[in-house]
């Protein structure tokens, strides 16, 4: 018996044949991004924290002392787990089925946000490149900063249909939209 | 005509005129208004009724601590009771009705309490209404809630929508007058981020009330100027209609912006009200005073106002209270309102002064009484005349509006909402505020600042002092000449002896100064219980108006200073907020969040039934066609898992990736049993205990290579789990190498039991799975046909020959398609968490119905998972402790009834049998029961005082919640296969 499995988003039901163009506002989500974890043990901290900075086609997001989620938008899976398993000190596993990333950009994205999440988004305080887990209402996200306007979420799967309600709900006021983006 | 609309003047667009109706009756009032002084406008001066008496009330302020003009505006699921008609803002086709009167506002029968007011003095329902006390809630409060009251609530769903929001700021600013927007506009230009909130709709505060002229401008267009600078500041975010409600701890304050209060048809897309928590690094409380009522005779008829309230409708709203205005006053305000009043063609019949001299200036022709009072005000639904006394002699004075001047409070309340009471000051003669640290400090007539150009100039200072603290270039504000000035200064009078009618202290709940007399005479002395004694300072307005007048009655009563009597506690919320606003979205199905498991579709199409279970939504039982109830789908699915098979969703459970070289040894520490030999490719039940031997949780770890281990952990305990590990490992032994992280999300994980598990299993994985291969407890990374990898573990929740297969989430779903599909011919069945928690029961497995926090392994007969040869694990050093080695502690065993059609339920209470059925003889507790289909009769765990020594006793279930008694065998807490053959096959 051949298993042809289809591989399932976890937002299949709350964006399909909901699609529109995109407005100036836009949540767009990654279909199939690569986020693994990555774990520095004791002493190699620092020196992790530099490795993940210059693996290629990896952006590194911190989540909290010695640990990291490392997101790739442009390689897959195998490469990223390559790359990864030259960094020494480092303990990493995938979970790129655990996570589901959003990038949400436009001119009113930190409205948007500050109904979302108790930390301050001022560029001064949250520059581009800066990301931390916070709380997005209730539920535990990491958030980072792509650009001027741009940020993105990234999820637990399973908060991801109500981290993603809210987040359009929030978004009604600035005409959200969202869609897919990726293969 | 009394009020009226002068022709010119004020700041209301009178290009904009606005219709509105007030009782059923129509209205013109223009953009700019309030509510209160477009129905001014319209000489409509009675606006309410009060609270006990039910008399005819007018609004005593222009702001947002007016106790009298409360109405309901709007209409069905949109109706809003208690607003104050003083701070709603007009708009086309407002509908306001007036509250607590019947039939009529102008005639209302309940004033008739007025008449029995000797019997309704204060607490009079404490006393009157005792006897007998079953008729208290029956009768007699119903009554009484229906006799006094506010507006009334729709009992419809609100229509509208609600949010919060986040802000951050150097700077905040609460309040927007002159020294606020100095403030602002000061720290703006050093280069600070500044929120600045102000309450009402215009920014300007008492710049918009008040006729000086600063730098050569109306005071007002002075304003607008500064306004105009602050919004081309980008690090400047201006919120009005916003309300700083509340100040909380690290500098967080609650605010609420009304967005769409002032629209007749909200937006849908919009909120209408937000509610902000701003984090500030300085705050500059700008709130203003409060100018006090009198407490004189007659003081709360309609027409009767303050002399701020008059002066801020002739100013801002261009309307006059009246056409012959009485002052009385104990200070410059009163000249103040008497003077604007003149000069706008306004006839002032007479200014009565409480002091004796004074050198404040009378507008030209207005007689002066000096050393005069006010002792009782005449006509019905509107003041007529007023009675002055002077020296002994009564004289009635003509008037259609009284404006009353009783010195300032400042507004301090938000300084005083974390444990600090304001301050006494003899000098001010008010309450100031507190010292409440360098962060935050009051600025202008807050902190008691006696002008405007004092106000501009504290404002620019202040603000200028905390953008040097924050690192910002100070900016030298320039303050310009403020002309036209007067003296606020006053002299203290709390009450006007020798009234003629009720001197009221608090118009809001009908309190009058004889109430607080009563409260001294029946020893209800300290400050706190004269409030709840007499309610002064309670409801809406909470004392904004009457608490200063109530303490220094209080004082002068008992002969002491204000400062010895001190203030009632201040507490969030400045004015009320609405539980909309404080919900925000979180309503209906954004209440809480939701959890889905990545099998939830799977589920969903297998005819699923779904459990909250926390936030996680679990499948629960799947329905065919023609069962009946849940029990002959779980009685099926269990009957099913034993014969053929079954796949159930275990995608709940916590999983935690382990890694390093000290993982073994971790592991070895926060497990009570043995885990340091656990070899690479195995599973491992595992008992976590707490410190204090107590069962903490349990699950398996498995050990997928030398540094590598993958823990689950129960459902409910996943967090608590991950949390106790990081515990551990960062306090207790931060020198093991280990690291962790929760994969909880990442895996699809699913159980598939029953004799058939390993031939349906084998159609979709390409390893090995004999029992040679993948023996019990075996756990192992396996390939599914077409390549896909899995972890694949061989543990049994159900006594049964099972596995647990996890995949990656996004494939959850088709591979369980696809393991229903392999298992097509040999009758797999889905089960869910209710036929998983029989299936568990009927082998005697735990749950945390057993691990309840006060059971231990030895408890649960598990004391052989206490591997006391180990140097040290959590929960080991306490577990000696007498008694919890005691042979009398209540032990797990099995319970059936001895007649098998009986049945009992999780809950009841075990008793000796032939005991009396009451707590006394309490022997223990059913922690589980269920019917089991696999025996026929009902079976049950349980928790016996020395249960282990009373297998085959003969006991009483007691349930004395559904009042049954039921007879039961205590049996070995295992009911199917106890030698456990299935699960090796």
């Amino acid at each position: 018996m051949a298993l042809t499995l289809l591989h399932r988003h976890a937002l299949e039901d709350h964006i399909l044949g909901f699609e529109t163009s995109a407005n100036p506002n836009h949540l767009s989500v990654a279909r199939r991004p690569v986020i693994f974890s990555v774990l520095a043990h004791a002493g190699q901290e620092q020196a992790v924290g530099l490795a993940l900075k210059a693996a290629p086609d990896i952006a590194p997001r911190f989540c909290g002392p010695a640990e990291w989620l490392a997101v790739s938008l442009t390689a897959g899976s195998e490469t990223v787990a390559g790359h990864l398993s030259e960094i020494s000190g480092a303990s990493v596993v995938d979970q790129s089925d655990g996570k589901v990333l959003m990038a949400i950009s436009g001119p009113s994205v930190r409205q948007i946000l500050a109904k979302c999440v108790g930390v301050d988004l001022h560029p001064q305080a949250f520059a581009p490149g800066h990301s931390a887990n916070m709380l997005f209402g209730h539920v535990a996200v990491n958030l980072a900063r792509t650009g001027p306007d741009a940020f993105e979420i990234i999820t637990p799967r399973s908060f991801a249909g109500s981290v993603y309600e809210d987040l359009m709900e929030m978004g009604r006021e600035f005409a959200l939209t969202a869609s897919f983006s990726g293969g | 005509m009394s009020a009226y609309r002068l022709d010119a003047g004020g700041l209301v667009n009178r290009a904009n005129p606005l219709t509105f109706t007030f009782d059923g009756k129509s209205y013109t009032g223009f953009d700019g208004d309030t509510l209160a002084s477009a129905l001014i406008a319209n000489d409509q001066m009675l606006m309410g009724r009060s609270f006990k008496y039910h008399r005819p009330r007018g609004p005593v302020t222009s702001g947002s601590a007016e106790p009298n003009a409360l109405m309901t505006i709007g209409s069905g699921a949109r109706s809003e009771p208690n607003v104050r008609a003083t701070v709603a803002e007009l708009y086309n086709g407002l509908t306001a009705v007036s509250q607590n009167r019947w039939p009529s506002l102008a005639f209302d029968l309940g004033a008739v309490n007025g008449l029995l007011s000797p019997f309704l003095g204060a607490g009079f329902y404490y006393k009157t209404f005792m006897w007998p006390a079953m008729l208290w809630e029956k009768l007699y409060e119903p009554l009484i809630r229906r006799a006094a009251g506010l507006g009334k609530l729709t009992m419809e769903a609100d229509p509208d929508r609600y949010e919060k929001a986040w802000a951050h700021c150097d700077l905040l600013v609460v309040g927007s007058g002159p020294a606020g927007l100095m403030a602002a506009l000061s720290a703006a230009r050093a280069g600070a981020r500044v929120l600045i909130a102000d309450e009402s709709a215009r920014f300007g505060g008492s710049l918009l009330s008040e006729n000086v002229v600063i730098g050569g401008q109306a005071a007002s267009d002075y304003a607008a100027g500064l306004v105009e600078e602050l919004a081309s500041f980008p690090n400047v975010t201006m919120m009005p209609r916003t309300t700083v409600f509340g100040w909380y701890d690290d500098m967080v304050f609650g605010a609420v912006e009304r967005v769409q209060k002032h629209v007749e048809t909200p937006s849908p897309d919009l909120p209408v009200e937000c509610v902000w928590r701003i984090v500030a690094k300085r705050a500059i409380l700008a709130s203003g005073a409060e100018e006090r009522p009198l407490v004189f005779g007659g003081n709360d008829r309609p027409g009767v106002m303050t002399a701020n309230a008059a002066r801020t409708y002739l100013n801002r709203y261009g309307v006059a209270a009246g056409s012959k205005v009485a002052v009385f006053t104990n200070g410059g305000s009163g000249y103040r309102t008497a003077g604007d009043l003149s000069a706008r063609g306004v006839e002032v019949t007479a200014i009565i002064d409480a002091r004796a001299t004074s050198t404040d200036p009378a507008p030209y022709g207005v007689r002066v009484i000096h050393g005069g009072a006010v002792v009782a005000t005449r006509g019905r639904n509107r003041i007529d005349a007023l009675v002055a006394e002077r020296a002994g002699f009564e004289e009635e004075i003509a008037c259609d509006a009284l404006a009353m001047a009783g010195g300032w409070s400042p507004i301090v309340h938000l300084m005083c909402q974390r444990g600090a009471k304001p301050v006494w000051s003899d000098a001010a003669q008010a309450f100031l505020a507190p010292d409440v640290g360098s962060g935050f400090v009051a600025a202008g007539s807050a902190g008691c600042a006696d002008s405007i150009a004092a106000c501009l100039r504290d404002g620019a200072s202040k603000a200028a002092a905390f953008s040097t603290e924050l690192g910002f270039a100070a900016y030298a504000a320039n303050i310009p000449e403020v002309e036209g000035e007067y003296d606020p200064d006053f002299a203290p009078l709390w009450y006007v002896p020798g009234a003629k009618d009720k001197a009221f202290v608090d118009f809001q709940n009908d309190v009058h100064v004889s109430d607080l007399g009563l409260a001294q005479r029946e020893g209800f002395r300290h400050i706190e219980h004269t409030k709840r004694y007499t309610t002064s300072g309670m409801a809406t307005d909470q004392g904004k108006l009457g608490n200063v007048a109530t303490i220094g009655i209080v004082a002068a009563m008992r002969g002491v200073s204000p400062a010895e009597i001190g203030t009632t506690t201040f507490r969030p919320f400045y004015t009320p907020v609405s539980m909309g606003a404080l919900a925000g979205t979180s309503r209906a199905e954004h209440a809480a969040p939701v959890r889905t498991s990545p099998l939830y579709g799977w589920a969903k199409k297998n005819g699923a039934t779904f459990v909250e279970s926390g936030l996680w939504y679990r499948s629960s039982w799947f329905a065919r066609d023609g069962e009946k109830t849940w029990r002959d789908s779980v009685d099926r699915e269990v009957r099913n898992v034993r014969e053929n098979a079954g796949l159930c969703d275990v995608s709940t459970l916590g999983k935690i990736e382990i890694f390093g070289t000290g993982a073994a040894e971790f592991l070895n520490r926060v497990y009570s049993n043995a885990f340091l030999k656990l070899p690479v490719g195995k599973a491992r039940y595992g008992l976590m205990l707490r410190e204090d031997g107590m069962v903490f949780d349990d699950g398996t770890t498995s050990r997928l290579s030398e540094n590598h281990y993958v823990m689950t952990t129960t459902t409910t305990y996943a967090t608590e789990v991950m949390a106790h590990l990081e515990f551990a490992s960062q306090t207790f032994w931060p020198h093991l190498d280990v690291r962790f992280v929760s994969s909880s999300d990442q895996w699809a994980q699913m159980s598939l039991a029953g004799p058939k598990a390993r031939i349906i299993l084998a159609r979709i994985v390409e390893d090995d799975i004999s029992d040679a291969a993948m023996p019990f407890l075996g756990a192992k990374v396996v390939t599914l046909k077409g390549g896909l990898k899995a972890r694949l573990f061989r543990i049994s929740f159900s006594g049964e020959l099972a596995y647990e297969l996890a995949v990656p989430a996004g494939y959850g779903e088709a591979v369980a398609d696809a393991i229903m599909q392999a298992g097509r011919e040999d009758g797999i069945c889905a089960y869910g968490v209710e036929a998983l928690n029989v299936l568990r029961i009927e082998k005697g497995f735990v749950t945390h119905a057993e691990l309840e926090g006060r059971t231990t392994p030895d408890d649960l007969g598990y004391g052989k998972m206490m591997a006391m040869t180990k140097p040290d694990f959590i929960g080991k050093r306490l577990s000696t402790r007498f008694g919890l080695t005691a042979a009398d502690r209540l032990q797990l065993v099995g319970l059936k009834p001895v007649e098998t059609d009986k049945e009992f339920m999780a809950g009841a209470h075990l008793l000796k049998d032939g005991a009396a059925a009451t707590l006394a003889g309490d022997q223990g507790f059913v922690s589980s029961a269920c019917y089991s289909p696999t025996l026929g009769h009902t079976i049950g765990l349980g928790l016996l005082k020395s249960g282990r020594e009373r297998i085959g006793e003969k006991i009483t279930v007691w349930d004395g919640l559904r009042g049954t008694e039921v007879a039961a065998e205590v049996c070995l807490p295992v009911f199917v296969d106890p030698q456990n053959t299935k699960q090796h096959l």
